[in-house]
C-alpha cells in the first residue's frame, strides 16, 4: 500500500517532493502544477515497479532514480537546492530592509529636528560642550562658519546642529538607496527557498523589536534631559525616538498584515 | 544513448511523441522509451522542462484530467506545434541523411575501428 503522509519515515518519494519543493522557482500555481506532475509519475513509476515484482521501497528508489536530480525538474542547472544559500539571500534582504527602514528614520528624524530647530532654537536640539573640552581654534573654527554668531557657544551650536541635519540627510539618503537595492533583489530572489527560508514576518519582528527598543532608548534619554538640562539638548533624542517609534508602528503593521496572510486556514 | 546527445533533440522527440496522441508526463516518457526500443533513456524530471518550454512557445497546450484515479497534466500537440514538428523533421532527416552519405557503409566483412593513436589521417 502506498504511504502518502507527509511524515512518512524513509518514503524516497515523499522527500524527493520535499526536496523538490525547496527548488522549484515561479509563481504559486507553477509550484503546485509541477509538483501535482512529478508526484503523479513518481506514483505510477512506483505502481509499475511494485507490479513488476519490486517491494515498494524498492520500486521508489527505482522510481526516484529514474527521475534524476530536482534540478532536472526546474531546469536550473544551479537551482537553489542549498539550503545556505537561500537562508543567506534571506538575510541579505532582511538586513537590507531593516537597515534601510532605519536608515530612512534618521532621516525622518532630520526633518523633525529642522522643524525644532525652527520653533525652538539650536540649544533645544544640541547641548553645548563642557567649556574645558574645546579650545580658542575650536571657537575659531565655529565662528568662521557662522560669522554672525554672537558667541563661541551660539556659534558650536549651530555647527553641531548642521552636522546633525546632514548626517541624517545623509542616512535618509542611504536607507533609501538600500531599501531600492531590497526592492531589486527581492524580485530576483522570489524563488520558495529564499522565501521560506526564514519563518515569515521575521524582518518584520525583529524590525519592530529594534525600532521599539531604539524609540523607548532616545525618548528615555530625552527626558532625562529635558530634567536634568532643562530641555538643552534635548531636540536630537525626541526627534529621532519619534521617528524610532514611527518606525516601530509602521513594522508592527506590517508584521500583523503578514501573519494574518500566512495564517493556516 | 547517452542523455546530453538526446538533449538536443528533445523538443523534437516529444512532439513527435505527442503527435500520436495526447499524454501525460509518465507516458510521454513512457511512449519515447518503447518506441526507441529502450536507447533513449534520460532522467525523466528533464521531460518536464521541456514540457512546459514547448508549451509556452505555443507548440503544446495541456489541461489537468483525472486518469486512473490521479490527477494529471494532459499535453497535445497545437496546429502550431503540429506545423513546427514537420519542419524540424524534414531537417533532422537532411541533417541524418547528410551524416549518413559521409560516413557510407562499411564494406562486407569489415566494421569501424577508431584509428590508432598518431596515425595520419
Amino acid at each position: 500500500m502506498t504511504r502518502h503522509a507527509a511524515d512518512a519515515p524513509g518514503d524516497a518519494v515523499e522527500d524527493y517532493l520535499d526536496r523538490l519543493l525547496l527548488t522549484l522557482s515561479g509563481s504559486p500555481r507553477q509550484v503546485r502544477y509541477t509538483l501535482a506532475e512529478v508526484e503523479a509519475h513518481l506514483r505510477d513509476a512506483v505502481a509499475e515497479g511494485m507490479a513488476a515484482g519490486l517491494t515498494e521501497p524498492q520500486a521508489q528508489a527505482r522510481a526516484v532514480r529514474r527521475m534524476g536530480p530536482v534540478t532536472g525538474v526546474t531546469g536550473h542547472r544551479t537551482g537553489l537546492a542549498r539550503p545556505s544559500l537561500a537562508l543567506g539571500r534571506r538575510l541579505m534582504l532582511t538586513a537590507a530592509l531593516i537597515g534601510g527602514a532605519g536608515f530612512v528614520a534618521i532621516g525622518g528624524a532630520g526633518l523633525i529636528a529642522r522643524a525644532l530647530l525652527a520653533v525652538k532654537g539650536d540649544a533645544f536640539l544640541t547641548a553645548p560642550w563642557p567649556q574645558a573640552s574645546y579650545t580658542r581654534a575650536d571657537c575659531a573654527r565655529w565662528l568662521a562658519g557662522d560669522p554672525g554668531a554672537r558667541s563661541c557657544v551660539t556659534a558650536m551650536l549651530a555647527d553641531h546642529a548642521g552636522d546633525f541635519l546632514l548626517q541624517a540627510t545623509a542616512a535618509g539618503l542611504l536607507g533609501l538607496l538600500a531599501l531600492a537595492g531590497y526592492l531589486v533583489l527581492a524580485q530576483q530572489w522570489r524563488d520558495r527557498a529564499t522565501r521560506t527560508a526564514l519563518p515569515a514576518g521575521t524582518a518584520e519582528a525583529l524590525g519592530t523589536a529594534l525600532a521599539a527598543v531604539a524609540a523607548v532608548a532616545c525618548v528615555g534619554t530625552a527626558l532625562d534631559t529635558e530634567m536634568t538640562q532643562r530641555g538643552i539638548g534635548a531636540g536630537e533624542p525626541w526627534s529621532l525616538g519619534v521617528a524610532a517609534a514611527v518606525a516601530a508602528a509602521v513594522f508592527a503593521l506590517a508584521l500583523r498584515r503578514t501573519l494574518r496572510r500566512t495564517r493556516p486556514g | 544513448m547517452r542523455s546530453e546527445r538526446l538533449k538536443g533533440h528533445l523538443d523534437l522527440l516529444l512532439m513527435s511523441v505527442l503527435s500520436r496522441g495526447p499524454g501525460h508526463g509518465y507516458e510521454v516518457i513512457t511512449r519515447l522509451r518503447e518506441r526507441s526500443d529502450g536507447a533513449f533513456e534520460l532522467p525523466e524530471g528533464t521531460v518536464y522542462p521541456a514540457l512546459h518550454r514547448l508549451e509556452e512557445a505555443g507548440l503544446l497546450a495541456s489541461a489537468w484530467d483525472v486518469v486512473a484515479g490521479r490527477r494529471r497534466r494532459i499535453y497535445r500537440l497545437t496546429p502550431a506545434g503540429a506545423a513546427a514538428l514537420a519542419e524540424q523533421a524534414d531537417q533532422w532527416r537532411e541533417f541524418s541523411g547528410s551524416v549518413a552519405r559521409v560516413l557510407g557503409t562499411p564494406a562486407a566483412g569489415m566494421t569501424w575501428r577508431p584509428l590508432p593513436r598518431g596515425a595520419p589521417a
